[in-house]
């Protein structure tokens, strides 16, 4: 199907942990779109060579986080829900910056190091494009 | 059953086409010199294939019991009793076809051998033979039943040592399977089956001459030198039934012990 | 769970003369899940298959398939592929999936031809003439085209070149479903770990540890190679 779905997985964290990220991230980025379906549990876990309970564990905890919703013999699906997803952009997000300050600092920056530091990079990037 | 014995014959399949190629050959090789090689050939060649018999009887089941391959069999659904059952069958057709050949080999060298000698081949004088002796007499009473039970008690007595030699190999790899020299102690127990068979044979045999008046008669034909037809039937009848009882009660044992105590 | 109970064992026990290859297991394996058989050479994996496939006889303690004893008939429910080189060799593989099946009323042989065609090994070879990874694949194909209960995979990696492992890996998940268990073992840890619900840790005939693979993540924070690793470094 899509590339890159056969990622090497990372053992020693767990796989469906992973799963999860990486459609969260898809969601965010806009790569899987609301509403859009979802394969089956064991269509997903041949595309990902994995086991398809560890597809189905993911699905359950995407449902619990009301990101996926299951519509009985139909499959399972993106939320639609705009804000949801605003909220794990959100968090996702946040996350990064959280760990990338915390990163940072151990390196002795502060934040307004770190600040004039994205800025020069942004001139650099965009200077090149 | 009836694939596994299949199954049995297609394992064979090359080997017996080299047999078999092999065997026409050197007929056709000994027939160049002429009638003597011929007789020669008969003469010998079931020698050679009673060894060959022997060996792949032996090598069909202990292959199964001591090789991996002998997987593909065990891992089937099949009950001990049918396995060893398959292999006894596939044993006895194994023999008549090897007796078939024979039958044709002699065939062949009995023409070539009538045809040198300048006699000709008259085939309507050996077709009238073979009438006779399939309607009716071979001559001092006997007929054809009488060879039909002579042939019969000797396959029966081949079931029965084969199975003599099967459980042996089941013994020792089921209870024994962790001895050294397997072939070594498979040989020994197949000496003390054999031991205990005609101990009790004997018994067997003593009971019927005290229970049976004319058992006795036995001795006069040791005496007297000579077979006659109500004779003959008296010493196959028992030999044929304590051979059936004691096939059985092997192929049983065997069929047993495949079922609750072997380890591959 | 009020599933039932496909393959329990209880206190299995087998010794041989000199040493004993499994000791008191007690297991309870449920339908729908893979089961990772893990430990070094001679801790009993191979042993344990023999015993539940039938070729081998336990000492003591019971195993039950879907509530059966072990039996002639028991074999139906179980596809197992040995390690070993089982097969005959002066077949070819047409020949051997003709002998499955006749010999197994749950054999798919359309299914297998096409998985054999789809893994590059064509049906006219030689046994004796196939590659050790051409062979694993054929064997795994095998087992895995039997609609079974229970597959048991002894070491399917093993001898298998690393392209061909993937392949091997793929078979395997897309044959399995939620009414059937699947025991792997194997040394290569690594490979084999993504696919796993529950791993068994056997150590001299021991069960040292049984748990599911993505908890143990979890709570030790380490791949079942590395928990592997801990658990053996004395082996």
């Amino acid at each position: 199907m899509r590339e890159g779905d056969r990622l090497e997985f990372n053992n020693n964290v767990p796989i469906y942990l992973q799963v999860i990220e990486r459609i969260k991230q898809d969601i965010v980025s806009g790569k899987l779109k609301p509403g859009e379906k979802m394969p089956s549990s064991r269509e997903y876990s041949n595309e990902l060579g994995i086991n398809f309970n560890t597809v189905a564990r993911v699905y359950k905890e995407l449902e619990m986080e009301e990101i996926v919703f299951t519509k009985r013999g139909l499959g399972t699906f993106i939320t639609e829900s705009d804000m949801q997803i605003e909220n794990l952009r959100y968090t996702m997000a946040k996350e990064r910056i959280t760990a990338f300050i915390d990163g940072m600092k151990q390196l002795g920056y502060t934040i307004k190091d770190m600040v004039e530091f994205i800025e020069t990079e942004n001139n650099h990037t965009e200077g090149n494009e | 059953m009836l694939n596994l014995i299949k199954y049995e014959f297609i394992r064979k399949y090359r080997l017996i086409s080299i047999v078999l190629i092999t065997a026409l050959a050197l007929n056709l090789l000994i027939m160049t010199r002429g009638p003597e090689g011929s007789v020669l050939f008969l003469t010998l060649s079931p020698f050679v294939l009673y060894i060959l018999y022997f060996v792949d009887i032996i090598k069909m089941y202990s292959d199964d019991l001591n090789k991996k391959t002998g997987y593909m069999l065990f891992m089937t659904p099949s009950s001990g009793y049918r396995i060893i059952s398959s292999k006894l069958i596939a044993a006895v057709i194994e023999g008549f076809g090897l007796l078939l050949i024979y039958f044709l080999f002699f065939a062949l060298n009995g023409v070539y051998i009538l045809v040198s000698l300048d006699e000709t081949v008259d085939f309507s004088s050996i077709i009238s033979n073979i009438n006779k002796i399939f309607s009716g007499s071979l001559g001092y009473g006997f007929n054809i039943f009488h060879l039909f039970m002579l042939l019969l008690t000797i396959l029966i007595l081949i079931i029965a040592f084969i199975t003599t030699i099967y459980t042996a190999i089941t013994i020792r790899k089921s209870l024994f399977s962790e001895a050294k020299f397997g072939g070594l102690f498979s040989f020994i127990i197949f000496l003390l089956i054999n031991w205990i068979v005609s101990t009790l044979s004997n018994g067997f045999y003593n009971f019927l001459s005290k229970v049976s008046p004319y058992y006795n008669s036995l001795d006069n034909i040791a005496g007297a030198g000579r077979f006659t037809p109500e004779t003959l039937m008296m010493i196959f009848i028992p030999i044929i039934g304590f051979s059936i009882i004691q096939a059985t009660a092997l192929s049983w044992i065997s069929g047993y012990l495949l079922e609750k105590k072997i380890n591959l | 769970m009020n599933k039932l109970s496909i393959l329990k064992i209880n206190n299995l026990t087998k010794k041989y003369y000199n040493k004993t290859a499994l000791e008191n297991v007690t297991l309870d394996f449920e339908p729908g899940r893979i089961y990772g058989l893990l430990g070094p050479n001679g801790s009993g994996k191979t042993t344990f298959m023999k015993v539940v496939a039938g070729l081998h006889k336990q000492t003591s303690g019971s195993v039950l398939i879907n509530n059966e004893d072990l039996s002639y008939k028991t074999k139906a429910y179980v596809s197992f592929m040995p390690t070993e080189n089982y097969l005959y060799d002066s077949f070819k593989v047409v020949d051997i999936l003709k002998f499955y099946n006749d010999m197994y009323d749950d054999f798919r042989y359309d299914y297998a031809v096409n998985l054999i065609n789809a893994v590059n090994v064509s049906t006219s070879y030689k046994i004796t003439n196939l590659s050790s990874g051409q062979t694993g694949k054929l064997k795994t194909v095998l087992a895995l085209s039997r609609d079974a209960d229970i597959y048991m995979l002894d070491e399917p990696l093993n001898g298998v070149d690393v392209l061909a492992r993937d392949t091997i890996l793929d078979i395997i998940t897309k044959s399995h479903n939620e009414n059937k268990i699947m025991i792997i073992s194997t040394h290569l840890v690594s490979e084999i770990e993504k696919i796993l619900d529950t791993v068994i840790f056997l150590s001299e005939g021991v069960v040292e540890l049984f748990g599911d693979a993505e908890e143990l993540r979890q709570e030790r924070q380490l791949s079942v190679e590395g928990l592997y690793k801990e658990v053996f470094k004395n082996a």
